[in-house]
């Protein structure tokens, strides 16, 4: 017993145990690289599709800006939550931060976007204000009638048997004209984004709601 | 600058206190100081101690975007630390509201309108290592040169 109290005696006064008890520090406090931090730009060229500004879930914490004739996106410290989302949704791949862009690569996602158009059948009136407003529906029928009549199959949405009917959902740009132009806001664009799981097609974030299906079809042919 | 007053001073920046107060946030930046006071980071290795008692403290940390309750009542918590004294807003909710921040919303940031912030800490929430640097980087530089008020 009391060679272990010498033993311990002889310990405590050790130099090398005397100096950790009393200047006993961590680490140098440094953030790993692989960490998530606010999002770095790239040497890629922004096309300013603005698909990073419409995922971001903080208030005024992206904005994509014009500096001379290149476009750039800027992140607003104190407005970024640090999530991500921008970097993963960019299809230039014109953000970085932490290990998102490499995990992202050799997991395949990615994420694809649509415009939803929703009509409220109780509260629409059937003016057709909405189809005749639409800048697409104009391009592709230009006789389209004040009532929200058109002879054409091919425009976003159209009167069909008094009822208005939403045709073709895809071709949507989500200008939300038709929003403005309802007397009771009976139509709502909602943009929905998913992630989807396969190689990254040309349009990446970007593409329309179909893109994902016809690239996984091609693939299972070849 | 009295030997007294400087002698003070030294030891104020080698020893801060902190207090902190939640003004309305979610709770996420409380969980990351709380990881400062946790072995990993520990903060009283550095001389940090945290206190409840705003009178004990030198250094207030804020989180939280100010919701309508701590209209009349932050002011009056600051006028309770003893000089000198500095307010550190830690997370996007005192600097800007963040997420919660919307249209509808009965929130009043930035925190720096009601009182006055020293330093701000960006992130959602941020890392403990941003908050224990922030403190160490800020504190000497309040206590170095104080004159030292009525006492």
């Amino acid at each position: 017993m009391s060679s272990s109290v010498i033993w311990y005696l002889k310990e405590f006064v050790r130099a090398e145990w005397l100096r950790k008890f009393f200047f006993a520090k961590t680490a140098p406090l440094e953030t790993p690289a692989h960490f998530r931090g606010f999002p770095q730009t790239t040497e890629n060229e922004c096309t300013h599709c603005f698909a990073c500004k419409m995922i971001c879930p903080s208030p005024g914490a992206i904005d994509v800006l014009q500096e001379g004739d290149t476009w750039a996106p800027r992140i607003y410290l104190g407005h970024c939550i640090r999530c991500g989302l921008c970097v993963e949704a960019c299809p230039e791949d014109v953000l970085t931060t932490g290990r998102l862009l490499e995990v992202q690569k050799i997991d395949q996602t990615s994420y694809v976007s649509a415009f939803h158009v929703m009509i409220d059948t109780v509260l629409c009136k059937r003016c057709g204000n909405c189809s005749v407003a639409c800048p697409v529906n104009k391009e592709i029928d230009p006789y389209l009638a004040g009532t929200g009549t058109a002879s054409s199959e091919e425009v976003i949405m159209r009167i069909i048997r008094g009822e208005m009917r939403v045709i073709h959902p895809e071709k949507c740009t989500g200008c939300k004209t038709c929003e403005e132009s309802c007397p009771n806001h009976a139509i709502r664009v909602a943009r929905v984004v998913q992630g989807v799981h396969g190689p990254k097609g040309p349009q990446g974030a970007l593409g329309g709601g179909e893109a994902p299906v016809l690239e996984e079809g091609g693939e299972e042919r070849s | 600058m009295s030997i007294l007053q400087d002698l003070k001073n030294t030891v104020r920046s080698k020893s801060i206190h902190v207090c902190y107060v939640n003004v309305g946030s979610c709770n996420g930046c409380d969980i990351e100081i709380l990881a400062c006071l946790a072995p990993r980071y520990d903060i009283e290795q550095y001389g940090i101690y945290v206190h409840n008692n705003p009178r004990e403290a030198d250094v207030l940390l804020i989180t939280g975007a100010f919701s309508p309750q701590w209209e009349d009542k932050l002011m009056g918590l600051w006028e309770k630390i003893p000089e000198p004294k500095v307010a550190v807003a830690i997370g996007n909710c005192p600097i800007s509201g963040c997420v919660f921040n919307r249209e509808g919303s009965y929130l009043d940031p930035p925190v720096r309108k009601h009182i006055p912030i020293a330093a701000e800490i960006p992130g959602c929430p941020p890392r403990p290592t941003e908050i224990i640097q922030t403190i160490l980087t800020l504190a000497p530089v309040i206590f170095r040169d104080y004159e030292g008020g009525a006492s």
